[in-house]
């Protein structure tokens, strides 16, 4: 690695790590998100509220802090969940091949062939909003990007000659995929849980903004840039410091995915 | 050449099956459907609610229903809407020249943004040319494209006293009138996308100018133009003709929502109307166009490919 590339990943793993500790610990960093003082309503950022207030005189440096654990929460549980079940069934599929292999793989091309945002936006609509709905959809979304990268990798590491070696000394299949093959595909699908963490937030983020996403009041970026909408010209600071938030976000796991990937 | 190409297209159409199959299923299986929508405060009339379901053949078996919608399909029949009775195809078709539009005049405005950061990027690796365009590209790439129009929005109404007019205007009814409608979706939509083809087109860049022959050509004293005119480009255009593809299927994926944000009655508007009344038809419909293009599209760049590439032709 390089000296810039040295740096964007130090620049990425601050970010994601203060992301993270916000999401965690947000009332170290900020008080209640819904206190309501209808009098300071739509005021803009000063001392007393650094990023202004929403039309009901909620704190919109409250809302953001406070929206990270439920954005970056549902992103991540999305990831993970697509990770488990696109990543298994990769695996036992590139693994045994055959004809479960050629079913997954045609349902997982079906499901690749719409645009991800677009099949989000059905599965989110006809789900319901709720956080557990959306993690569901985000994680259909990715399931299938998980099943071909295993797949992919554990088809590669299925050729090798230590799996080869472990056959010779009388493992069973599953035993050598389990304990041989298995943990040759994991770091690459935790590398790509980094790498389409970003892309998911945006997909999170849209829906959210589409109304599809977490009801109110819980605070979530991409809700607040859908109640911002009425104000953009008027109350410019409720679609701002939300966006900036998504926009840090992304950003942290781009950086953080490069690095990775300039690692590995 | 001929045969793959028709594995490829067989493919396609299996594919093409598979997902509307399971986009079929998918908003059927939930509770609530059109009848609900429709009837409204008189729901709970068994009587009413049956006679609809059958009129709307809501009360087949679910392979029925969709055995004779893909059988409609071949025949070129989208079906009616359920709830505007017009013809699907003609509701979708005319949302999708909205969206086709826009799209790609994007990709025209991505291309001519993109391909020249990223070469310039590419070619002075490391310095501050390559600096810039990466942290513009890092920082267009994680700005969601909605918010992007709504920063875009904000800006020229405060600064320039400007906004898009309310009503969208086609092109063929008046051009600056459409001009003015699609300037700051195009502008999101193509910031986004420029900034994934100038990171394309530095990293392809990048490769080629580690190549032997370009190195060649330097030392054999060619004027920058000819190396970077001729050599480099000829060898970089390829994978950024191929890249097109790609980024047209995304856009026509950002664009739905996009137009949410600017009121323009495209396909992603479309499709959530679609969705909100539970219109299977015109749902399924537009549905089937999205993934059409993508595939048709996929298809296309596989054979722009092969036909520029020899190479590639038979493998």
């Amino acid at each position: 690695m390089n000296r810039r590339a040295r740096i964007e990943y130090g620049l990425g793993l601050g970010l994601t790590g203060l992301l993270l500790l916000v999401a965690i610990a947000p009332s170290l960093f900020a008080g209640a998100p819904d206190s309501v003082d209808i009098a300071r309503r739509l005021a803009p950022p000063s001392a007393a509220n650094w990023f202004g207030t929403d039309e009901t005189g909620r704190d919109v440096y409250a809302r953001v802090v406070h929206g990270a654990g439920t954005t970056l929460g549902i992103v991540g549980a999305a990831v993970l969940l697509a990770a488990l079940i696109g990543g298994a069934a990769g695996a036992v599929a590139g693994f045994f091949g055959r004809l479960g292999d050629m079913a997954l793989s045609r349902s997982a091309d079906a499901l690749l062939a719409f645009p991800p945002i677009i099949l989000g936006v059905v599965i989110a609509a006809t789900l319901g909003p709720g956080a557990f709905n959306l993690i569901l959809a985000l994680g259909i979304i990715y399931t299938p990007v998980f099943f071909r990268i295993a797949r992919a990798s554990a088809l590669g590491e299925g050729a090798c000659a230590y799996v080869e070696a472990a056959r010779a000394l009388g493992h069973g299949e599953w035993a050598v995929l389990l304990r041989h093959v298995a943990p040759n595909v994991l770091p690459t699908v935790l590398l790509q849980c980094v790498i389409l963490f970003p892309l998911a937030l945006q997909i999170q983020a849209a829906l959210g903004f589409l109304g599809l996403g977490v009801p109110p009041p819980t605070s979530d970026w991409g809700a607040s840039l859908q109640e911002s909408r009425n104000y953009l010209t008027s109350a410019p600071w409720l679609s701002i410091f939300p966006g900036l938030a998504l926009l840090a976000a992304a950003l942290a796991a781009l950086l953080l995915g490069r690095g990775l990937q300039a690692r590995s | 050449m001929l045969g793959a190409l028709a594995g490829r297209l067989g493919a396609a159409m299996a594919t093409a099956v598979l997902s509307t199959a399971a986009v079929f299923l998918l908003i059927r299986a939930v509770p609530g459907d059109v009848v609900g929508e429709m009837l409204g405060q008189s729901a709970g009339d068994r009587a009413a609610e049956g006679a609809l379901r059958a009129f709307f053949g809501l009360d087949r078996p679910l392979w029925q229903q969709y055995i004779g919608w893909a059988g409609d399909v071949l025949r070129g029949d989208l079906g009616e809407s359920w709830r505007q009775g017009m013809p699907v195809a003609g509701i979708v078709g005319e949302a999708f020249l909205v969206t086709l539009q826009i799209g790609l005049v994007t990709l025209v405005v991505s291309l001519l943004v993109g391909v020249p950061l990223g070469i310039v990027a590419g070619v002075r690796r490391g310095r501050w040319p390559d600096l810039v365009v990466e942290a513009f590209s890092l920082v267009a790439l994680s700005a969601p494209v909605f918010w992007t129009g709504m920063v875009l929005l904000i800006a020229t109404s405060t600064w320039l006293g400007w906004s898009p007019p309310l009503i969208y205007a086609r092109p063929g009814e008046n051009l600056s009138d459409n001009l003015e409608s699609i300037a700051l979706p195009v502008l999101a939509l193509g910031l986004l996308q420029a900034a994934a083809y100038a990171q394309f087109a530095r990293q392809q860049t990048a490769i080629v100018m580690r190549q032997d022959f370009i190195r060649a050509a330097i030392a054999r004293g060619l004027p920058a133009r000819v190396v970077y005119g001729r050599h480099l480009l000829r060898n970089v255009a390829i994978p950024l003709v191929t890249f097109a593809g790609v980024i047209l299927v995304q856009i026509l994926g950002g664009v739905v929502v996009v137009e949410t944000l600017f009121a323009i009655p495209g396909l992603g508007r479309t499709l959530l109307a679609a969705i909100q009344a539970r219109d299977y038809p015109v749902l399924q419909g537009a549905l089937l166009v999205a993934v059409l293009i993508a595939l048709l599209v996929n298809l296309l760049v596989d054979l722009l490919y092969a036909t520029i590439d020899p190479r590639v032709r038979g493998a």
